[in-house]
């Protein structure tokens, strides 16, 4: 590369590796691209590993103790009020 | 493995649809168990089964676009026919309350003192804070224009730069809002000026915070080269929010601040 460089006469301190820099970030987005177009039959949800089920597992079970929640809340309040 | 022969978008079954729903139902009932039972666990419930079904339901639509590659010039159209009718039955949500907010102030009636602004309010100089965040707002719709063209030009810092400098303005948007509610002379129970002023500004305040958490997400997204120069629709769709954002304030402005006072 350096020679490259020479040989265009554009100063080689001017190029410098791109995260030579304090920041490291580096372009995972071929990876992830890898990791959800694999063959394997899992739907988008939870093609994305581990975190992915358990996060998936927490929810549903708050929709469904939720949804019992709201059935308890119902039946209490048809219920006449007990006067004090 | 299939393939299709077509380039639309048939989607894998998802939950989201059904926790979301939900959601719906336990923050409806739980609202209504929280004021008639003084019990917020029902309406808590529904809050973070909301917010869990909007993180997954969008990380999954990220997924499908940038890494699956679904989001194809059909699809992409048909999402931005999706957006712009959002933001259109949001313009009518704001109607109503502009309808509100000039039903009373046209007509004034005796009860108010037959004038606008009502006998005992002292309403805000429209060219102290205000203006200011008419500033701020305005300032702010060029940053997101400068961004967007960034990223057009494959500017991958100055778009980091635009974007997080919108997003600042945002905040300093909310920030001034808010000392403005503590500091204001009146509040939501004076009559029908506290009740159109802060139900009017409130929802707008709201989308404020919607619209620069959209932002924020976006300049993640930037910030992990989702978006390419050619194709960057959810930065887009983010872009038309904020202006939304911003003509609804103008019209808030012009309204209620200055016409109003």
């Amino acid at each position: 590369v350096v020679t490259l460089l020479r040989k265009q006469r554009i100063p080689v301190l001017l190029h410098r590796a791109f995260s030579s820099s304090a920041r490291r970030l580096r372009n995972k987005v071929p990876e992830a691209q890898k990791l959800f177009q694999e063959d394997n039959g899992l739907p988008v949800h939870i093609k994305g590993g581990t975190s992915d089920v358990l996060l998936y597992r927490a929810t549903m079970t708050l929709t469904i103790a939720g949804s019992c929640y709201s059935l308890y809340w119902l039946l209490v309040a048809s219920m006449p009020q007990r006067k004090p | 493995m299939a393939h299709q022969a077509h380039a639309y978008h048939m989607v894998d079954p998802s939950p989201w649809p059904l926790t979301g729903a939900v959601a719906a139902l336990l923050l409806t009932s739980g609202t209504a168990i929280w004021m008639h039972f003084n019990s917020l666990v029902l309406m808590t419930l529904g809050l973070v089964l909301l917010l869990l079904t909007m993180y997954q339901w969008w990380r999954d639509i990220i997924r499908e676009g940038t890494f699956q590659g679904h989001h194809t010039p059909p699809v992409q159209k048909g999402l931005r026919y999706g957006m712009i009718l959002f933001i259109t039955s949001e313009v009518f949500f704001f109607l109503g309350f502009f309808w509100a907010f000039y039903h009373s102030s046209l007509a004034p009636t005796p009860e108010l003192g037959g004038c606008w602004p009502p006998t005992g309010i002292t309403t805000l100089d429209p060219f102290e804070v205000p203006l200011l965040n008419t500033a701020v707002l305005l300032a702010s719709g060029v940053t997101v224009t400068w961004a967007h063209h960034s990223i057009m030009e494959g500017q991958r810092k100055q778009a980091i730069q635009s974007l997080t400098l919108t997003i600042l303005l945002g905040f300093y948007f909310t920030f001034l809002q808010a000392m403005e509610y503590f500091e204001a002379p009146f509040t939501i129970a004076d009559g029908v000026y506290g009740s159109t002023f802060f139900v009017a500004t409130g929802f707008h305040g709201l989308h404020v915070i919607i619209g620069s958490t959209f932002l924020a997400v976006c300049l993640l997204r930037q910030v992990q080269f989702h978006f390419t120069s050619e194709h960057h629709f959810g930065f887009e769709a983010a872009a038309w929010y904020w202006h939304f954002v911003d003509v609804v304030w103008l019209f808030l402005y012009i309204s209620i601040y200055w016409w109003g006072s």
